[in-house]
């Protein structure tokens, strides 16, 4: 993201268009890290079920990601590019596990 | 370090917001976790004018069991054997009745035998003090109903998240220059910023532990559902099952028997009060032990499947009794040594054998509950049959986990640790006051730049608002200490809820009636005053005067000295003010 920002010489960052930027990493980016969870999920082979060691550390992982991506999210350099770059990730993210989870079962 | 200028301004006023937001929540939740460090004490030191429960030798606890069994079938489904350290050899058997469909379970009720042999049942009645500050830190200092609380907790805990990464940095590049230099004087603004970047600093691995387990805890739930929607395969109807117990013992409509947690040993004074969820939420497991804060603690024992399958068969062809609570012990010694069980706490469920499981502490590692570890043990051949929160026992995978929740409980270390935490917790609450006072401070400097003689409505608003938040929030627990030896029981919780909420409504009141200038002076009397009261309120209300115990020193001690820091604070405050008021 950061890479993203500085591609042409930007505009200087600032706080004030927080509000896209912030809903994008609540929203997009909590919708996000559920897709990275189902993916780590189906890779390590999780059955979801709260007494196990993989449920628990997808938990940390959920906690983890969200946390960070609500943190990066004012290094987009507008609303519309975060929730463009989100959303491109969502889609690769979501299709990934969809597919996995196609191929295991 | 290098950031680039404008990554550092964003960043700094995202910092600033978020701060403000987050910061009068966090002190609540800071001042009052640091007290719930010793809970468990303060629990014990609450109740202290109620009767203490009876201890039974282990050789009469079958016989009473069974007494109790046939007189009350329905104890069977949940009781728990409470193991005081100070008696060796015997045992508090209390239990607790199932309420399906209202909040977790009834009060438990002490059982013991008296010398005829004949059956004596006491209600137990504990103070709800210490228990109230520990839901007041859980719930950010929030009344609500426990699911909305812990949504708002959650939100906080992002925000704070967002607010140690955005000072990180934001300051960051200036920092090692001015680190150590505190300037404490004329410059209230230049202070502010010292004091909030040296204490933020120096305890920000402790922040970033804190931050990423209060998200856990805050939203375990929902992540657990979407998990079990996402990736559930057959079991996913065994979280479902154990879900609902945490959001207050509502909606338990698919569990038979709601959660009837091991209350008899939550007040039995051995057992980890602080354990305990909070307050409504009770009922910690329909089938595990008390569990960790928020539940999450021991997720495995939502339906602690696998004792209650595993004899599931075996008791449908041949009903059997679990062994007594001395072999259980012993084959626990045998097992796991170095493991001292504090508690066996039993559970049944329809159509299903019964399952057991130990809290207990081991010196010598970390615990994934605030004061205990657990075992989920084989009733029926003592068995360890869960190792995954068991101290010493776990895997590597459990053990990285469990260091976690030991690192926002301090649970590992001892006593010594428990104090650091002390130290650790005021001094975060003191960071998020001193981060809305410089917020104060920059807005005064800027308004009086731009030629305003009176500040704005803005800044006078939050300068009561964190004034009244703060000091009501020490007001109002000290308040609560303070009248504890004169409640009956040590305070019921709603009485005790109440007079916290009374006296921080009026501390907040206060500080608006009185207005920004003058509010800070006189609260931090009152605070101070009600503060260094605890101790004098324990001693005079008390009658036995045990006021030697260590719980009651350290209590008094610690109280005076935050006592005296309010007060010295005070007294500088009207000392600057009276010499401004001269000098002009």
């Amino acid at each position: 993201m950061n890479t993203q920002a500085s591609f042409s010489k930007p505009e200087p960052l600032s706080s004030r268009n927080w509000f896209p930027k912030v809903s994008a990493a609540v929203v997009a980016g909590g919708l996000l890290t559920f897709g990275i969870m189902g993916v780590v999920g189906l890779l390590c082979h999780s059955d979801a079920s709260p007494r196990t060691l993989s449920a628990q550390f997808l938990l940390w992982l959920v906690a983890l990601v969200w946390c960070v991506l609500l943190s990066v999210c004012f290094l987009f350099r507008s609303g519309r590019q975060a929730w463009a770059v989100l959303a491109v990730a969502n889609v690769l993210v979501w299709g990934l596990f969809f597919a996995i989870r196609g191929l295991v079962s | 370090m290098k950031i680039r200028g404008d990554i550092v301004r964003t960043y700094r006023d995202v910092h600033s917001w978020v701060g403000i937001i987050a910061g009068l929540f966090l002190f609540v939740a800071f001042y009052a976790g640091a007290i719930t460090m010793f809970e468990q004490p303060l629990q014990e030191w609450a109740s202290a004018a109620n009767p203490p429960p009876v201890s039974t030798p282990f050789e009469r606890l079958p016989a009473l069991m069974e007494k109790l069994f046939a007189a009350h079938p329905e104890a069977a489904r949940n009781y728990s054997i409470t193991l005081p350290a100070a008696t060796p050899g015997q045992g508090q058997l209390s239990w607790s009745i199932a309420k399906p469909g209202a909040h977790g379970h009834g009060p438990a009720t002490q059982v013991s035998l008296n010398d005829q042999g004949d059956l004596v049942m006491v209600q137990d009645q504990p103070s709800g003090a210490a228990r109230f500050v520990d839901v007041l830190h859980q719930q950010v200092g929030l009344p609500f109903p426990h699911t909305l609380s812990m949504l708002l907790m959650g939100t906080v805990a992002l925000l704070y998240a967002v607010a140690l990464v955005s000072g990180v940095i934001a300051f960051l590049p200036g920092l090692a220059k001015n680190l150590f230099a505190v300037s404490i004087g004329r410059n209230s603004k230049k202070m502010w910023l010292d004091m909030h970047n040296l204490l933020g600093v120096f305890s920000l691995p402790f922040h970033l532990i804190m931050a990423l387990t209060s998200v856990v805890f805050a939203f375990h739930e929902p992540i657990f559902a979407t998990q079990q929607w996402l990736l559930g395969g057959s079991s996913a109807h065994q979280h479902m099952q154990g879900g609902p117990r945490h959001g207050g013992g509502h909606g338990r409509g698919g569990v038979a028997h709601g959660g009837h947690g091991p209350a008899g040993t939550e007040h039995g004074g051995q057992l980890p009060v602080a354990v305990q969820p909070a307050g409504e939420h009770q009922g910690p497991s329909d089938h595990g032990p008390v569990t960790g804060h928020d539940g999450v603690g021991l997720p495995q024992h939502e339906g602690s499947p696998d004792p209650a399958q595993g004899n599931d068969q075996k008791n449908a062809a041949a009903p059997r009794t679990p062994l007594p609570p001395q072999q259980i012990v012993a084959a626990l010694a045998a097992q796991a040594p170095g493991f001292v069980p504090d508690s066996l706490t039993y559970t049944q469920r329809p159509g299903a054998g019964v399952a057991l499981n130990v809290a207990g502490h081991d010196p010598r590692y970390s615990m994934r509950g605030p004061v205990s570890g657990f075992a989920g043990v084989d009733p029926y051949t003592g068995k360890i049959i869960s190792a995954d929160y068991l101290p010493g026992h776990q895997g590597t995978g459990f053990s990285i986990i469990t260091t976690f929740f030991a690192l926002h409980f301090g649970s590992f270390g001892g006593v010594a640790v428990r104090w650091g935490y002390v130290v650790l917790g005021l001094g975060g609450a003191f960071l998020f006051y001193t981060g809305n006072r410089l917020w104060i401070a920059s807005r005064q400097k800027q308004e009086r730049k731009t030629g305003l003689v009176e500040e704005t409505r803005g800044t006078r608003f939050l300068a009561c608002l964190t004034s009244g938040c703060t000091l009501g929030c020490v007001a109002g627990i000290s308040a609560i200490f303070c009248a504890v030896p004169f409640l009956p029981h040590g305070g019921t919780y709603p009485v005790v809820m109440g007079l916290y909420y009374a006296v921080f409504c009026l501390f907040v009141a206060a500080a608006f009636l009185l207005g920004s200038q003058r509010c800070d002076r006189i609260l931090l009397v009152g605070a101070g005053v009600l503060t260094a009261l605890v101790p004098v309120a324990a001693s005079v209300g008390r009658q036995q005067g045990d006021w030697l115990s260590p719980v009651n020193q350290a209590v008094g001690l610690t109280s005076v000295l935050v006592g005296v820091f309010l007060l010295v604070c005070a007294f500088r405050k009207i000392r600057v003010s009276s010499q401004r008021r001269l000098s002009a």
